[in-house]
């Protein structure tokens, strides 16, 4: 599968990117969509991505800027 | 046994075959005037993990390459007269939120600043009570909360006044996180993804204060929620 075009101020590298799609797609996945009512069961047990269901968008930002970080110290 | 569900179309004929959440196969349901694609689901709670979220992404990514579907949130387990009655009852609203989305894809932007977030500083009155303190650490949290909304809504209005009429609708959502200003969707039709693309690209240059994450093309994840009324004997609510 791929997700087209994440980019984050110009070109990342692609394991940055991976993560970012990752990132992405939870965002998109677990916050967003018709919802019937009563009838999202999941388990989130036992998992590597849990804290990414707690708050997605917050982990999101978090990449980024750390990603942003990495660009800066490679352009000095 | 459940049908797990991952998005809703205007009817569609002649599908491939793919692999859904658990690897199970995904099918089209004829219900009502539309499609929904499911695969059987034998247990109690879709785990969420890679695989899942990935399965899940990747058949809708896949139903997109045909058409707009409105997608399912992630986990959604339905038994067939669930669904049944689900379409039956949204029929209306569905069907006008496909005609929203058709020929169109969701593109997001991230706009996070790279200015170090105001801190909160001492007021200065050494006779200063814990009482008083924590009321001038409220005030200036509730400041730094308006300035930042401000700043997402100036932001936003300068993206859509950048990007002019590719947009087709617009999702803005303010976060009150220190650093990320505004997460915007927006609905683009297909064949001017290119041309957004671009518009963005030579927009960034504007604002150098602010970092951009941009991804897409999605389906439209952000334009799928549909708010129910509730017809009573006293009217809507």
């Amino acid at each position: 599968m791929s997700f087209e075009q994440i980019i984050v101020s110009g070109n990342v590298e692609s394991v940055e990117e991976t993560e970012l799609s990752l990132l992405e797609t939870l965002d998109h996945v677990l916050n967003r969509g018709l919802v019937i009512a009563g009838e999202i069961t999941i388990s989130v047990a036992d998992i590597d991505l849990i804290f990414l269901g707690l708050n997605v968008m917050l982990s999101s930002v978090e990449t980024a800027q750390e990603v942003l970080r990495q660009r800066e110290k490679k352009a000095e | 046994m459940k049908q797990y569900v991952y998005c809703l179309t205007e009817r569609m004929n002649d599908l491939p075959s793919w692999r859904g959440v658990a690897g199970s196969s995904v099918y089209a349901l004829e219900v009502d005037k539309f499609s929904v694609f499911a695969s059987d689901f034998f247990g109690e709670h879709v785990r969420i993990d890679r695989e899942n979220v990935l399965a899940h992404a990747a058949v809708i990514q896949q139903v997109l390459n045909h058409t707009t579907p409105l997608p399912f949130k992630f986990g959604t387990l339905v038994t067939e007269q669930q669904l049944d009655n689900y379409v039956s009852a949204t029929r209306e609203a569905l069907q006008s939120k496909l005609a929203l989305v058709r020929g169109c894809v969701e593109m997001n932007v991230k706009i996070i600043s790279s200015r170090e977030p105001a801190r909160a500083t001492a007021s200065g009155n050494e006779h200063e009570t814990p009482g008083t303190a924590f009321l001038f650490e409220k005030r200036r949290e509730i400041r730094g909360e308006e300035e930042r909304a401000a700043e997402a809504i100036e932001i936003a209005a300068w993206l859509e006044a950048q990007l002019g009429d590719i947009v087709w609708e617009t999702q803005i959502n303010p976060n009150r996180l220190d650093t990320l200003l505004v997460a915007v969707a927006h609905l683009v039709r297909r064949e001017a993804v290119e041309e957004y693309r671009a518009r963005l690209k030579e927009a960034r240059h504007e604002r150098p204060e602010l970092h951009f994450l941009i991804s897409g093309p999605w389906a439209p994840y952000s334009f799928a929620n549909i708010d129910l009324e509730f017809k009573t004997h006293f009217g809507v609510s």
